[in-house]
């Protein structure tokens, strides 16, 4: 039988809470260190123990980062989902189980690794037998797949750091399993594991902790959050940091940090903060910005910076909580009642995380207005490969604020919302500068900031902001583009997607049809989407959603000469995209729009 | 003929006129309650000394929060959403913790939709003068009943109210708020001593003020009617501020029995006993005046509860000690060799 090398996906079925997920996470971090290109998905459930969770790894020598289309290597130890992850396994598949979980093992088109995985753990720690019993199914798959000892024992030391006990304990339960797997059988199996070189340094991270980064470098002062899965470790990761980054000598921190009672309170704090001239931000998901959306408008209307971190999850409603989408871009660019519009950076990449988490500050100032990043709980979430991260190239944009009194009184024709300059961004003064006072307000207000209803001041100030964000759109983070020069087939996506598009691609050009690729990092769209659309015959607009929300943004905002060139591709079932779906959507679409 | 000297301007301790504390016109009814508070705000900012353009102030919506405008003209302010004024005022301290914040809100702000952020507020111990302008009624959309309507209180048209009061000052005690006081509009001696020792304690002040609506709420069955207060106040004592510019020695001292409070910035409020004795550090004591009020259905006012003992917002938050709006941008953003470190130090794990 031919081998297939790095080039299969495994998936692992546990209970939530019984602390598999260490034991995944040193299953990859093993094939990454072995120079593996791989990728891992974790599905937990919305619950703290006991509830069904998988753990997907993808190897594959090409890069794709997607789950797969299908399972080749199954570890049952989940009693719940057994009959269901035994069910769907094609012939052919490996499966490592438990037998010490008595579940009938009757498929006989499979390569079936049989382990008392319960009875090894206990022969090695009868109190630590439930956590151990992970380690030894990766101690197997080590064996089978061919991972080496040397990758593991790094990965159990990174894991554990400095708990001498622990990375004692998880190196004979690797050892344990390997044994078993030794004496027990003769590997009839396909699948194998080949050392690659490493080319490029690269580490593990996932898409929140870079945000959390991002924001630190930044400077943020003031992060106001309430916990809403799956954006905690956004607030958990600007908490980790602040000890060492944002702290003096003498234990006094420069960033504050205050768990809200509720999103719409954090929301009023970092509008606070932003009246005040901090940097605040929030970080949350779909349902903390459904709440937030009375004091978005209040940001927008009173012109206060503010930045919103969106972790998107799936909606509407509770939705699934634990699961990912993209489906909160239309909210946030037009969040609140009457008539707004807001701007949103959308990173696709961990690198983007830690990038758009520092620049978001500088937007958000620069034009008094809130900002929101948007990321996924794929993207934020899991871990993915990084190349390291880029020290901003800017120095802090404070914005048009006058902090000093010879500025503000060199200064003609003053008011808070004067568009003195003419690029729409009027200049401001803070609290407690004793400069041009004026109460802040949500109501309609003159150029000087004092209440009105007269028509035209109403009518002028709905018009300045319009402009204002409008003008916003090319200083914006531009689009990605990677385009073949005789394309007439270009795919407009964004955010997580990045991980998944290239096997589209190439599925595509499997086909015979060769694709451009443009991913939009910005909203308002940035020029250069436009006109990647103009080059192209026929567009895609690719999003992990129902509606096509990205898709109706620009069919409203592009010229109707193009409108009808621009289709939607939009398909969301709560997992992470499955590559093979969306291209076929693709090729259904493509027919339909030559028709 | 000789010119007649001009009159000499009366000026305070920071040599300011009260011209400097004062704001625009106002548009609320005439006689409105309101407008006295807002008399006594620009009172005790002036006599404490206060620079004008370091209070900041802060409100919801509706009457009570549109009076910001009227008074304090040269302090920056924030008129922001229906009952989340806490969160605003909580968020800027934050970036910039050596302001006044003197937080105005009504009935319907603090009571109904506003109560969790006020709660929060409270159980944090934000540094703020909270003053609530209480008359059990929604003035600006035409007399609908608030959560502190009494029952039996009764409206133009309709039925009489016959829901529970929440007693916003109760409420305060029991969430352990750190300043906790009474007052009626029509009180300004009382008012201006509660609303200038409020401005001098570290820790959140409440201060409910009864402050009858002329135009919804002003029929005498009502306890929220200038003329049912007037009549039915239950003073807990006299209060008199002494600012801590003016040695305590220094101050005549009152007739009777009377305790001292020092505030921490060094200044007292003198409780001058003209009831059974009330301590102000006794929060069931405070709690048996609020019953014991509404039994009779009185109103207690004066200085309820106290308590300087518990660290505000700004110990709990850890900060430095300069205001985060001061600290330098090379402090807030980490070196350029800090990140090097960092993306090495993540490779190796």
């Amino acid at each position: 039988m031919d081998t297939i090398v790095n080039d299969f996906t495994i998936n692992i079925a546990t209970a939530n809470g019984t602390g598999s997920q260490s034991a995944n996470l040193i299953l990859l971090q093993s094939l990454f260190d072995m120079g593996v290109p791989v990728s891992g998905k974790n599905l937990f459930p919305s619950n703290i123990s006991g509830l069904p969770t998988w753990y997907i790894v993808r190897l594959s020598d090409q890069g794709y980062q997607a789950p797969g289309d299908r399972t080749h290597v199954q570890v049952l130890v989940n009693k719940a989902t057994w009959e269901e992850d035994l069910a769907s396994l094609e012939p052919g598949s490996v499966v490592v189980w438990n037998t010490d979980s008595k579940m009938p093992m009757d498929r006989t088109d499979v390569f079936s690794y049989p382990v008392p995985m319960t009875k090894l753990a206990r022969s090695l720690s009868p109190k630590l037998a439930k956590l151990v019993t992970n380690i030894v199914y990766v101690g197997v798959l080590a064996e089978i797949l061919g991972i080496t000892d040397e990758a593991l024992h790094k990965a159990v030391e990174g894991q554990f750091k400095g708990k001498a006990s622990a990375i004692e304990l998880n190196k004979t339960a690797l050892e344990l399993g390997r044994n078993h797997a030794k004496e027990n059988y003769t590997k009839g199996d396909p699948y194998v594991v080949e050392e690659r070189p490493i080319e490029k340094d690269r580490f593990f991270f996932e898409g929140n902790e870079a945000v959390a980064l991002g924001c630190i470098f930044g400077g943020v002062q003031l992060l106001a959050w309430y916990p809403i899965t799956p954006s905690s470790s956004v607030a958990e990761g600007i908490i980790g940091w602040i000890p060492r980054l944002r702290t003096n000598d003498e234990g006094e921190a420069n960033c504050a940090v205050i768990q809200a009672e509720d999103e719409l309170a954090a929301a009023g704090m970092i509008i606070g903060a932003g009246w005040a001239g901090g940097r605040g931000m929030t970080a949350t998901s779909g349902p903390g910005i459904s709440l937030m959306q009375e004091f978005i408008g209040l940001a927008y209307f009173a012109e206060v910076p503010c930045v919103f971190w969106d972790v998107n999850r799936v909606g509407p409603s509770t939705g699934l909580p634990t699961r990912t989408q993209q489906s909160d871009l239309a909210m946030l660019y037009e969040g609140s009642h009457g008539d707004t519009q807001h701007i949103v950076i959308m990173p696709g990449t961990v690198e983007e995380c830690f990038e758009f988490g520092w620049k978001a500050f500088d937007i958000s100032e620069r034009y008094q207005t809130p900002v929101f990043g948007l990321s996924d709980l794929d993207l934020g979430m899991n871990r993915w490969a990084c190349e390291g991260f880029t020290y901003p190239d800017t120095p802090m944009d404070r914005g048009k604020t006058i902090r000093e009194k010879d500025v503000f009184e060199a200064m003609e024709n003053f008011g808070r919302y004067r568009d003195v300059d003419g690029d729409g961004i009027p200049y401001r003064t803070l609290p407690g500068s004793g400069m041009a006072p004026i109460l802040y307000r949500g109501t309609g207000h003159n150029p000087d900031g004092v209440y009105s209803e007269k028509p035209d001041d109403y009518f002028n100030l709905m018009a300045r902001l319009k402009d204002k964000i409008n003008r916003a759109r090319d200083d914006l983070p531009a689009p990605i583009l990677r385009e073949e020069v005789e394309g007439e087939i270009g795919v407009v996506y964004f955010g997580s997607m990045e991980n998944t598009i290239q096997e589209i691609d190439d599925m595509l050009e499997a086909t015979g049809i060769k694709v451009s690729q443009c991913r939009v990092r910005s909203l308002p769209i940035h020029s250069e989407v436009e006109s990647f659309i103009r080059r192209h015959k026929t567009t895609i607009v690719l999003e992990i959603n129902r509606d096509g929300q990205l898709w109706g943004i620009l069919r409203r905002e592009l010229p109707n000469d193009i409108v009808s060139q621009v289709h939607s591709v939009a398909y969301s079932d709560g997992m992470p995209p499955r590559a093979r779906i969306y291209a076929d959507l693709i090729l259904e679409t493509i027919k339909e729009a030559s028709q | 003929m000789s010119e007649k000297p001009a009159r000499a301007i009366k000026l305070n301790v920071i040599n300011e006129p009260k011209e400097n504390y004062k704001g625009g016109p106002s548009s609320l009814c005439p006689g409105c309650g309101h407008d006295q508070i807002s008399n006594v705000i620009i009172t005790a900012a002036w006599e404490n000394g206060i620079e004008p353009h370091r209070i900041a102030k802060m409100s919801g919506i509706g009457c009570s929060s549109k009076t910001p405008a009227y008074y304090l003209g040269q302090s920056h302010g924030f008129n922001t959403v229906h009952g989340r004024m806490p969160s605003v005022t909580t968020g800027a301290y934050a970036i910039n913790k050596d302001l006044l914040y003197l937080g105005v809100s009504g009935d319907g702000d603090s009571a109904s939709i506003g109560i969790g952020q006020l709660i929060h507020a409270i159980r944090r111990n934000m540094d703020m003068v909270y003053i609530i302008e209480n008359n059990g009624v929604y003035g600006l959309t035409k007399g609908q009943y608030s959560a502190t309507a009494d029952i039996g209180s009764k409206k133009k048209k309709g039925k009489p109210n016959e829901t529970q009061p929440i007693d916003l000052c109760a409420l305060a005690i029991n969430l352990g708020c750190t300043f906790v006081a009474r007052s009626f509009s029509g009180s300004k001696k009382q008012l201006t001593s509660l609303i200038k020792a409020a401005m001098s304690h570290k820790g959140f002040a409440l201060i409910d003020v009864i402050s009858p609506c002329v135009t919804f709420n002003n029929n005498d069955e009502s306890m929220r009617s200038y003329g049912y207060v007037k009549d039915n106040e239950v003073t807990l004592h006299m209060a008199d501020y002494i600012p801590h510019f003016e040695p305590v020695t220094e101050v005549e001292i009152p007739e009777g029995h009377f305790t001292d409070i020092t505030l921490h910035d060094g200044s007292t409020i003198r409780l001058e006993t003209i009831s059974d004795s009330h301590d102000p550090s006794d929060a069931m004591a405070a709690l048996t005046a609020l019953h014991q009020a509404e039994v009779g259905k009185k109103h207690v006012t004066g200085l309820l509860y106290f308590d300087s003992s518990k660290p505000s917002l700004a110990e709990d938050l850890g900060l430095v000690s300069t205001p985060l709006l001061d600290v330098d941008a090379s402090d807030l953003r980490p070196s350029e060799d800090m990140l090097k470190q960092m993306n090495s130090e993540f490779l190796g794990r």
